[in-house]
């Protein structure tokens, strides 16, 4: 479980990025477009980079926080539940800043830094359960020297 | 128990309870693959008498019976032959599309008021099937041309005939209802003109193919001679999703009718731009200038515009207006032939979004009066009835909405009552955080539909029903002929 709830988080940080790509994608190719006398209007196809943001956003990283959330729980993680439900918690934001971002479009700088902080807390949770090695019921097995946990 | 078995027990539930639910959702939201709309949704009966054989489909009279007339001889006749091919826009780029006779749009269709119109629609190679929909003309049910309820779609290799008279003269269009947030996409549509309309006119058909947006078929800036000091009636038609805002430089304009219905006392209009709603239609009243040798630009935005003028008059851009046309208070009163109070029914449609499951799909969704697709409102009416409807929109984006079979006439927005000439419309942009009160006459019985006309948002479930006590349809959504209407 713990193994899941590291790969789970990894995971989650990695979306986070590969979103960042796919918009930087789409809205390059949406100034393109426009250089070429292609405006971008409700008429327009979605281009691919817009496609993957919505699959990412809307299906894989909703799944993957649940899981993440759920299987924190059993993951015996000092803190890692509540880091996952914090990660799930932002996920849910994240979608509802999106939505209003198409109304208030100066919101998606929010969405943007949402993000940041999605893949930041997804990050130490995962850190966390590779460093610490503890789990609340077991002997605490003193992280090795360095980096402390959650840095 | 020790505090940390309850905890853990209490994860274990928790758990479950979030996955269970999510399942149930998910698995409740499936919509079957055929389906009557007929059992869809809930009935609303708007505060009137409810009679028998209204959901569930069993008894009443088949729409399919509400056919035109059968016998007369058509004044206007023609064969429209639907293909999936490369349309070569006018202005010379090639794009993936659909035909109607090898065009798109499709030939241009012009009738009277009265004429008996006769369409053989043949669909050569369109794989989904084909039907075509009289956009804002009040046909006969059975001829309204929407897959799985008012016929089956047309496969390849099939034909359909609808037969209607056209009962009032202005601008329409025709376009496929079958899988037509692709379809009319693609270029499955064309023009309907019902004649008398004095002097000369445009037709001005506005269509984005492949993301380029085309007046007259083409890309760019298109060119209609017309000379120094001749008034022109230009029919423009959003064919498109979003709202159309358009611009008038080189002469003031008149907006002399707005969905095919002329507006009373049209006054001139300078430095305000015009936003028609898809699907909906604007007549505007062009002078060109008799001195100075100038054209009129009509700016359509997207780099589309169209010039009207004598060969070769300049025609200087178009600054985009600083204000839109309000149609709520344009133009001059006149009396109505509708009495809207008291309304035999009240309807409400709010508009708004929530997450959820549509068929299957997580995400956020289109929901009226609260609730998700397929629980849709089916509104039901007698013949005769007066109906106001109450369109609310809560939800953050604007939506045409377009009822069927009949044309309503808008009685106020926000509270404000309408103050202007009569303003008719099949096809109303309802936008973030507006509310309108229509009024129609439930005077074509049938079963129709009510949705929007930002396609893809009818796919994603924007749809519900107009019913007609004592009707109901034998066709079905899905099914062997894999109707889809939306």
């Amino acid at each position: 479980m713990r193994a899941l709830y590291v790969w789970l988080s990894r995971l989650i940080a990695l979306a986070v990025v590969l979103q960042v790509l796919f918009i930087a994608w789409s809205a390059f190719d949406i100034a393109k477009n426009a250089g070429d006398g292609i405006p971008f209007t409700e008429d327009t196809e979605q281009n691919i980079g817009q496609a993957l943001h919505l699959y990412v956003g809307m299906m894989a990283m909703p799944v993957l926080a649940l899981l993440f959330a759920i299987v924190s729980f059993f993951a015996k993680v000092r803190g890692g539940a509540a880091l996952a439900w914090v990660t799930l918690g932002l996920v849910v934001l994240q979608i509802a800043l999106a939505y209003a971002s198409f109304a208030a479009p100066v919101v998606g700088m929010l969405h943007a830094l949402n993000a940041f902080a999605i893949a930041a807390v997804a990050g130490v949770a995962g850190s966390r359960a590779t460093k610490s090695g503890a789990a609340p019921a077991a002997p605490v097995a003193s992280g090795g020297p360095g980096v402390p946990a959650g840095a | 128990m020790t505090p940390a078995r309850v905890l853990r027990w209490g994860a274990a539930a928790l758990s479950v309870a979030i996955v269970g639910t999510l399942g149930w959702l998910w698995f409740d939201s499936r919509v079957p693959s055929t389906y009557s709309v007929m059992d869809m949704g809930y009935v609303d009966a708007g505060g009137g008498p409810v009679g028998g054989h209204v959901h569930g489909g069993a008894g009443g009279v088949s729409v399919a019976t509400l056919t035109g007339p059968a016998d007369a001889e058509p004044a206007v006749s023609l064969t429209l032959t639907a293909r999936a091919e490369t349309i070569t826009l006018a202005s010379g780029e090639r794009v993936a599309g659909y035909t109607l006779n090898h065009a798109s749009p499709g030939p241009e269709i012009r009738a009277s008021v009265g004429d008996l119109v006769r369409v053989d629609l043949v669909n050569e190679s369109v794989a989904d099937g084909v039907a075509l929909h009289w956009h804002g003309v009040r046909v006969p049910n059975a001829e309204d041309g929407v897959a799985g309820v008012t016929q089956d779609a047309v496969p390849p290799g099939g034909r359909h005939t609808y037969r209607f008279r056209v009962p009032d003269a202005g601008t329409y269009w025709y376009h496929s209802h079958q899988v037509s947030h692709e379809q009319v996409r693609g270029g499955l549509f064309g023009m309907l003109v019902v004649a008398p309309a004095e002097g000369p006119d445009v037709v001005a058909p506005v269509h984005t193919y492949d993301g380029r947006r085309t007046v007259r078929g083409g890309t760019g800036e298109r060119r209609v001679e017309a000379p120094a000091g001749s008034a022109v009636r230009v029919r423009v038609v959003n064919t498109d999703n979003g709202p159309l805002r358009l611009a008038v430089g080189g002469s003031p304009y008149r907006l002399l009718a707005v969905d095919g219905h002329d507006l009373h006392g049209p006054t001139e209009v300078t430095g305000r731009g015009l936003a028609v709603a898809a699907g909906g239609r604007a007549d505007l009243g062009i002078v060109v200038p008799a001195s100075g040798g100038g054209a009129v630009r009509i700016d359509l935005g997207a780099g589309s515009s169209l010039v009207l003028g004598p060969p070769g008059a300049a025609a200087p851009a178009v600054a985009a207006p600083a204000a839109t046309l309000d149609l709520l208070s344009y133009g001059a009163p006149a009396p109505v032939d509708l009495s809207t109070s008291p309304a035999d029914r009240s309807f409400e449609m709010r508009i708004g979004r929530r997450p959820g499951f549509l068929d299957g799909r997580p995400g956020l969704w289109w929901t009226r009066n609260g609730r998700l697709f397929p629980d849709v409102p089916m509104y039901l009416v007698r013949q005769g009835d007066v109906v106001r409807m109450t369109i609310s929109n809560d939800s953050g984006e604007v939506h045409p909405m377009h009822l069927h079979g009949h044309v309503a006439l808008v009685l106020s927005r926000d509270g404000v009552p309408a103050s202007g000439s009569p303003w008719w419309t099949d096809s109303l942009d309802v936008d973030d955080g507006e509310t309108y009160v229509i009024a129609f006459r439930a005077d074509n019985p049938g079963i129709w539909m009510d949705h929007c006309h930002n396609l893809p948002h009818a796919a994603d479930g924007m749809v519900a029903h107009l019913a007609y006590e004592g009707y109901t349809t034998p066709y079905v959504v899905g099914g062997p002929a894999r109707n889809a209407p939306e």
